[in-house]
């Protein structure tokens, strides 16, 4: 089967569907290609969830400026896609001299940029505010507008807001090859489907040197990088709620201990550089090193039930900015090495996207009409219960508990079933309403979930 | 959320074996007005999805099948007033006692009953609590009671599961391999952190007949395999690292109190067991609220989870007549943390009439023998 479009966008991660979604806006053919049976299933899944406005980023880099501008959409378009964020603030700690002093430096450097909403505190405002810290801290930069949201749902109301409005998303769809036509790329899959495209985006993540070779480019060289993590008990929130990391180093920014937007904890990421792209394995070392950041930043934490432990994969490459690489003249734009900032940067890196298409390429207009699109909240319980309770005398399956650790109802699981992006795999069930990803981990509601799923996906 | 309608006198949280057996109490105490709430879709607890013999032995004196038992327990309460709510979740309790609930029947609402009897059970620890690295596979990390809710409900399993890896050597380890065969899995291998096996000594000759290979003084270090499906687990033994293939794993026991409708809220729990503590009328901290069954620690079976429950509802009834107070004493003395009860309250008589069948000596022996 052949289909004709204006623009495909390669790869349904957090950077693609943002792209497909600020596409679908204007009057084109657009069709998103997944190789995975769900969006979202390889670097967007494993990581932070941090919605930083940039602030640490170089700021001569494409970077800087795209995540800002992420950051700044993102605060503006959530609310409207049901998109949950906190504000919880961020502080990196000093221990030592030596840290001490580059935080005096990163604080004078920030400042100088003009970003006034930022502050040097002394030992005594820390352990004041935040007395559940280790010993030790000298000094710490706190940046009180940094947030937390929701990584699953994020890339969700993406690609859910570019299906309503027209873009084709196709999953299980792995572009395996690329002819060159005279007007854009004739691509091929696995089972030999064929899309034509008048305008190719390379949005394929951890994979995007793969796809740039089919398309005989070869400008950069994936450098993988893994990142381990520990999920702490909801009880750790009592303990823990606003994001600490040490003081970052050349290699990075070490281990940071943050709550998330469903009131966990998380402990990490590790950053250890991987010959396998694909190992995501968490390991005897990696889970060493996060339980010592933990019994040094926070110590209480070390008492809390842990959840489970995961790890993510970072498509780094050999360069530290993007990679956004226009080739008109060959139909091909590039959108790469979006490593460890993507979650913020999406929205940014998609209208950056736009300004170069529109209308230089493609002298388009805006459609007149759209229709909007909203995803469940799936932050707090205390929410959700409350509007379960409402809409329960309508409707008695949204009082029904299936997954209670999360206190998710059988009528949120029957919806996401029932979505038009629907999930594929039980994991993408998962991660569209958090049943079983709670304390137990599917001991209560595996099978139950798992014969809902099954019930759907009999012929 | 409403405000409370129809509130029972006793409200009832857990329908496993010791929730039904309070229930049952209270009704041959003639207490009326007594609501049974539970989350899962039908009534019985754990042992409704265990489908060999060995449950109920101390409460009914016969080795019933888990689903026997369950119908047992249940039969006790035709032809009384006792009605069960399925599908009813409680979210927390606080002083009064104030229960918030959810459910289909009440929507989101406040119930303000006379006496809260807790009997929600237990659950194993998953690998997640446990922190065993390794690959993340969709399927094939299991815990004995999601394989038998799997197989009891029907749900196909990975047609690829053939065998499979036990973790743990308690009972319910032994559990899992009858209910793993019954799917038609293959259990290759048990590993056990202990110097020996921690059943019966005839579990363990039995197993070995079977031809699974028994791993004591062992620890699990990994599992290998893709992001689709387990290939391997490493296991480590006097600093010996091996691996075993197999397509699945299960963790067994590692036993948890099913607490989290009660971890915001007032009582107290004990740090040790991981459950309310208690005296030995099965009172709580909060006045008016007992507890029984495994939600008290890891784990006892079926039949003393019900003979708990009785007690419990016997309490219970004396505690709704007025004949003894619904709060744990001041002066109650301490016993040793991790113990169950926590305390023993002296003032409180002994229920005379239930004393042979409940073995006291034998109840309280097992209730101190804790660690
Ligand atoms: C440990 C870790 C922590 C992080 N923390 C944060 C954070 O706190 N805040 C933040 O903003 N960012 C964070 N990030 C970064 C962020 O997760 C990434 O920048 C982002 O996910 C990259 O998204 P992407 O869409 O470019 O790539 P991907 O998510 O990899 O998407 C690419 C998609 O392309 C598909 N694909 C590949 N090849 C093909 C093909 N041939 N045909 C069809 N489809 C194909 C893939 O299946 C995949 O779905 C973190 C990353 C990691 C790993
Ligand atoms: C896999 C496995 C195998 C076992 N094998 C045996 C055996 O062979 N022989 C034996 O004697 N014992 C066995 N046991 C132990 C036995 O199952 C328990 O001793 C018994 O079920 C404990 O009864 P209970 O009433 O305390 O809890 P449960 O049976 O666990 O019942 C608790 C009930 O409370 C409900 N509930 C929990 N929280 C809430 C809430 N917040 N709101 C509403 N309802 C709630 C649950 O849905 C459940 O129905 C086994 C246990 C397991 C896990």
């Amino acid at each position: 089967m052949t289909s004709d479009f204006d623009i495909v966008v390669i790869g349904a991660g957090v950077v693609g569907t943002a792209i497909a979604r600020d596409l679908s806006r204007f009057k084109l053919k657009v069709a998103l290609l997944e190789a995975r049976p769900d969006f979202g299933d390889e670097s967007s899944k494993g990581n932070s969830a941090l919605m930083t406005s940039g602030i640490e980023i170089a700021p001569d880099s494409l970077e800087y400026r795209l995540v800002q501008r992420g950051y700044a959409r993102y605060l503006e378009e959530a609310p409207a896609l049901g998109l949950p964020m906190r504000k919880v603030g961020a502080l990196t700690l000093a221990w030592s001299d030596e840290q001490c002093a580059i935080l005096e430096e990163e604080f004078e450097r920030v400042r100088a940029l003009g970003h006034q909403d930022f502050y040097r505190l002394e030992s005594a405002e820390i352990y004041s505010r935040w007395p559940n810290f280790g010993p030790g801290i000298r000094m710490a930069l706190w940046a009180p507008e940094e947030g937390i949201a929701d990584p699953f749902s994020t890339p969700y109301a993406y690609v859910l807001d570019a299906v309503t409005n027209g873009v084709e998303f196709r999953h299980s769809w792995p572009v395996q090859s690329v002819d060159r036509l005279q007007n854009g790329w004739a691509l091929h899959s696995a089972d030999r489907n064929v899309v034509r495209a008048r305008l190719v985006i390379n949005a394929s993540g951890l994979r995007a040197d793969i796809v740039e070779a089919l398309a005989g480019y070869n400008d950069f060289e994936m450098r993988p990088r893994r990142g381990q993590y520990l999920v702490l008990d909801k009880a750790a929130r009592a303990i823990h709620d606003v994001i600490a990391m040490p003081t970052p180093t050349p290699k990075g920014r070490g281990i940071l201990i943050s709550p998330t937007i469903f009131g966990n904890v998380i402990v990490g990421p590790t950053a250890e550089d991987v010959d396998d792209r694909d190992d995501r394995a968490t390991t005897v070392d990696g889970i060493k090193l996060l339980k010592e950041a933990m019994a040094t930043m926070v110590p209480g934490l070390t008492a809390i039930p842990v959840n489970t432990a995961y790890a993510g994969m970072r498509p780094a490459t050999n360069y530290s900015d993007y990679r956004i690489i226009p080739r008109f003249d060959h139909d091909w734009l590039t959108v790469a090495g979006i490593r460890s900032t993507g979650f913020s940067g999406a929205l940014g890196i998609a209208e950056h996207v736009i300004g170069l298409i529109v209308p230089h390429v493609f002298d388009v207009r805006p459609k007149g009409s759209l229709s909007p699109v909203s995803v469940p909240d799936l932050s707090e319980p205390s929410n959700r219960l409350l509007k379960n309770g409402e809409r329960s005398g309508a409707d008695p399956a949204y009082a029904e508990m299936l997954c209670h650790c999360e206190c998710i109802s059988v009528g949120e699981v029957r919806d996401a079933l029932a979505s038009p992006v629907p999930p594929q795999t039980i994991k993408g069930l998962k991660r569209r309403t958090r049943a079983m990803f709670g304390r137990c981990q599917g001991f209560y509601c595996g099978a139950r979930v798992q014969a809902m799923f099954d019930e759907r996906s009999k012929p | 959320m409403k405000a409370a309608i129809g509130n029972p006198r006793v409200l009832i949280v857990g329908a496993g074996p010791a929730g039904l057996a309070a229930a049952a109490e209270l009704a041959r105490s003639g207490v009326s007005d007594v609501l049974i709430i539970d989350r899962d879709d039908s009534p019985g607890g754990l042992p409704r999805f265990c489908h060999h013999p060995g449950f109920g032995l101390e409460y009914a004196r016969w080795p019933y099948s888990g689903p026997a038992f369950a119908k047992k327990m249940l039969g006790q309460l035709q032809d009384t007033p006792v009605r069960i709510s399925m599908g009813t979740t409680l979210l927390s309790i606080e002083n009064g006692p104030v229960c918030e609930v959810i459910g289909p029947e009440f929507g989101h609402a406040q119930l303000e009953p006379q006496v809260v009897i807790v009997a929600t059970g237990i659950r194993e620890a998953n690998r997640g609590n446990r922190v065993v690295p390794g690959v993340r596979p969709a399927q094939g990390i299991l815990t004995t009671g999601l394989l038998q809710q799997l197989v009891h409900r029907n749900v196909s399993l990975p047609s690829y599961l053939r065998r499979l890896v036990v973790v743990g050597t308690e009972h319910v380890s032994f559990s899992a391999i009858l209910t793993a065969r019954h799917a038609g899995i293959r259990v290759v291998a048990l590993i056990g952190a202990d110097e020996r096996v921690q059943s019966y000594s005839a579990a363990g000759w039995l197993a070995r007949a079977l031809g699974i290979n028994i791993h004591l003084r062992s620890e699990i270090v990994s599992i290998a395999g893709t992001s689709e499906r387990v290939e391997a687990v490493r296991v480590r033994k006097d600093r010996v690292t091996r691996d075993i293939a197999c397509d699945g794993v299960l963790f067994s026991a590692g036993w948890i109190p099913e607490t989290v409708a009660l971890a915001n809220g007032p009582m107290l729990i004990d740090a040790m067991t991981k459950g309310p503590i208690v005296d030995q009328a099965m009172r709580t901290s909060i006045p008016g609220v007992f507890a029984a069954g495994n939600v008290l620690r890891g784990v006892e079976t079926s039949g003393f989870a019900a003979l708990e429950g009785k007690r419990a509802g016997a309490m219970a009834a004396m505690a709704v007549a007025g004949k003894i107070p619904s709060g744990q004493a001041r002066e109650t003395r301490k016993m040793a943390q991790s113990r169950v009860p926590q305390h023993w309250d002296h003032s409180l008589p002994e229920p005379l009439e239930l004393s042979d069948r409940w073995r006291p000596a034998r109840f309280r022996d097992a209730y101190e023998r804790q660690t």
